[in-house]
């Protein structure tokens, strides 16, 4: 029952049907035993999870049968229930007529009780959906406006505004969600991923007048990808990310001599720095592939999908490393 | 050496009947009874408005950059903190900005400060009216009886905790006497609260004076000038002397980690 304890939104397709199949012995068993008398939390998020993954897998009616049990046990009006409910109507309206009426429904709540931050969430994430991304994105800046601590919410904006392609806002909200979390190694290299997709976005224009920014997203890209491998060892996407940028900054390095700028925090490191950095990127990727491929003890939490873009990546560069 | 004779006191086989077991079925009814008066007494958690909630959120956030500016490059940590402290001095984030330097009202007078007050109250009524009467029954029907022996033995000390309201010198500590057997049912009922009502009953007294006990240093607690917490804060953060740890980190990383 392990893995039900934590939320399935990460999970891949395969484990969230995995999940759902759980949802029958689970719905059959006891929540309350009048003997043992103590109910555990536990339970209620294994609830929650099988309402979640049960939707994704199109088993709605064991998501209902769940969702009734927390409704019975927390009662409608709570703010947890009223945006699970709100996420099975989401689920299975059949088209979007129904969908503005979940949308109305939500907005009905939040007339009553503004601070339902669940059901503020749930509404951002049904305009988002919906393809009405501004409505979105103003609603998720006004429900931060009143709760800034809220890391999820900074997430999902940064992801909003990186869809958009404004990569500067993204930054800065992702940059909140490092603030308020400060040892997120994914964070960290979410923000190198975010500065490097700025650097070589069109619009900041390599070489051109704009050429400082590019320098600077660059150089703070690897700054965060190198923090995120210091905070998890043998941490993939850190070192993905790693290699990719000092390849890149190395590459333009042997075309165009690097403009030293007098800003110190866009001052790229030294040659012989990213030299080394990329050795150490490339060997540990390798490293990580190898160990993977070999199915060694400690070795095969990576995420396949990851493994192989890794794998893409060191070919494409290995005639680079020879010459 | 003589044995020491075993005092033996003949007792009524009814007292067991009629005082033991009455006292301890009173006091686990009152137990459950307490639980649900509680449960049915409390008073839903105040709803918090938006407004009152983006006040201590902000400070929050002032908070958290103040603790956490290390993970900004320093161009980020200082317009945040500019944008910071602008916000602060000038009271964007008041719940009511007109009287802002206006002294905090009188927490007495504050209703919701009186809603904390008033359960607090209730739960203490709940626990200090049913022992005052039950203590006041035993005293006045079974006071004076010896209604127990323990089945071991125990040292002289124990004799004022087991034997008030006997007031016999020389009788063995073992001998127990009615309002003892009442405070011993006080302190040990909890687990057969526990099996009855669930871990998180109301019943326990104990529990609940545990938890009245420390009051935490409360950050938004009544009587507490808001405008004062910004002003502080706004003046923490200009004084945050910035380092940044993506300083040097490529250097710190080559050299730790050995291929």
């Amino acid at each position: 029952m392990a893995p039900l304890l934590f939320p399935p939104s990460q999970l891949s397709p395969a484990e969230a049907l995995a999940l759902s199949k759980k949802a029958p012995t689970v719905l059959n068993s006891r929540t309350t035993n009048l003997l043992s008398g103590t109910e555990k939390p536990e339970v209620w998020v294994q609830y929650e999870n099988l309402v979640i993954s049960c939707l994704r897998t199109g088993d709605d009616t064991a998501a209902r049968k769940c969702l009734e049990r927390l409704t019975e046990r927390f009662g409608p009006a709570n703010e947890r229930v009223q945006a699970l409910q709100g996420l099975y109507k989401e689920a299975t309206a059949a088209n979007t007529k129904e969908l503005e009426e979940v949308l109305k429904e939500y907005e009905d709540i939040l007339a009553e009780n503004d601070t339902n931050i669940p059901i503020a969430k749930r509404r951002v994430s049904l305009l988002r959906s919906m393809g009405r991304v501004a409505d979105a994105t103003s609603a998720l800046v006004q429900l931060l406006d009143f709760s800034p601590t809220d890391a999820e919410a900074w997430s999902e904006l940064s992801d909003i505004y990186l869809s958009q392609g404004l990569y500067p806002q993204a930054i800065y909200a992702m940059e909140e969600v490092v603030v308020l979390s400060p040892n997120a190694w994914n964070i960290h290299a979410r923000l190198g991923e975010l500065h490097y997709m700025a650097a070589i976005a069109p619009g900041a224009g390599q070489g051109t007048a704009a050429g400082g920014s590019y320098q600077r997203h660059m150089v703070e890209a690897v700054k965060r990808f190198a923090r995120s491998i210091e905070l998890c060892d043998d941490y993939l996407r850190g070192y993905y990310g790693l290699k990719l940028v000092v390849q890149k900054l190395l590459s333009d390095e042997t075309n165009n001599s690097a403009k030293q700028t007098d800003d110190n925090e866009a001052a790229l490191p030294d040659t012989k720095t990213l030299e080394r950095l990329h050795e150490l990127a490339t060997s540990k990727l390798a490293e990580i592939v190898r160990h993977y491929t070999a199915n060694d003890r400690g070795w095969r939490g990576y995420n396949e999908i990851e493994i192989a873009a890794a794998r893409e990546l060191l070919a494409e560069g290995s005639p680079k490393t020879e010459r | 050496m003589a044995q020491i004779p075993v005092q033996t006191i003949p007792r009524d086989p009814q007292l067991f009947y009629w005082i033991l077991f009455p006292i301890t079925l009173v006091m686990i009814l009152t137990g459950v009874l307490r639980h649900y008066a509680t449960v049915l007494m409390a008073s839903t958690p105040k709803k918090v408005d938006q407004k009152a909630m983006r006040e201590q959120r902000a400070l929050l956030r002032g908070v958290n950059l103040r603790s956490n500016h290390f993970v900004l490059s320093k161009s980020s940590f200082t317009s945040r903190r500019d944008a910071l402290i602008t916000a602060f001095e000038s009271g964007a984030f008041l719940k009511d900005p007109e009287n802002r330097n206006q002294p905090p009202p009188n927490p007495l007078t504050d209703p919701n400060a009186m809603d904390g007050l008033m359960g607090m109250m209730k739960n203490q009524m709940a626990m200090i009216i049913p022992n005052s009467l039950i203590m006041s029954w035993i005293n006045a029907f079974f006071s004076g009886y010896v209604i127990m022996k323990l089945p071991f033995p125990l040292t002289i000390k124990f004799k004022s905790m087991l034997q008030a309201g006997v007031a016999t010198k020389d009788m063995d500590p073992r001998w127990m006497s009615s309002i003892s057997w009442y405070f011993l049912c006080i302190f040990g009922l909890q687990p057969v609260f526990n099996f009855i009502l669930g871990s998180d009953n109301a019943a326990n007294q104990l529990a609940q004076q545990m938890a009245v006990a420390p009051q935490p240093a409360q950050l938004f607690g009544p009587g507490v000038d808001p405008n004062k917490q910004f002003l502080a804060e706004a003046e923490n953060l200009a004084v945050v002397e910035h380092h940044s740890v993506l300083d040097g980190v490529e250097k710190r990383l080559i050299e730790g980690i050995k291929l």
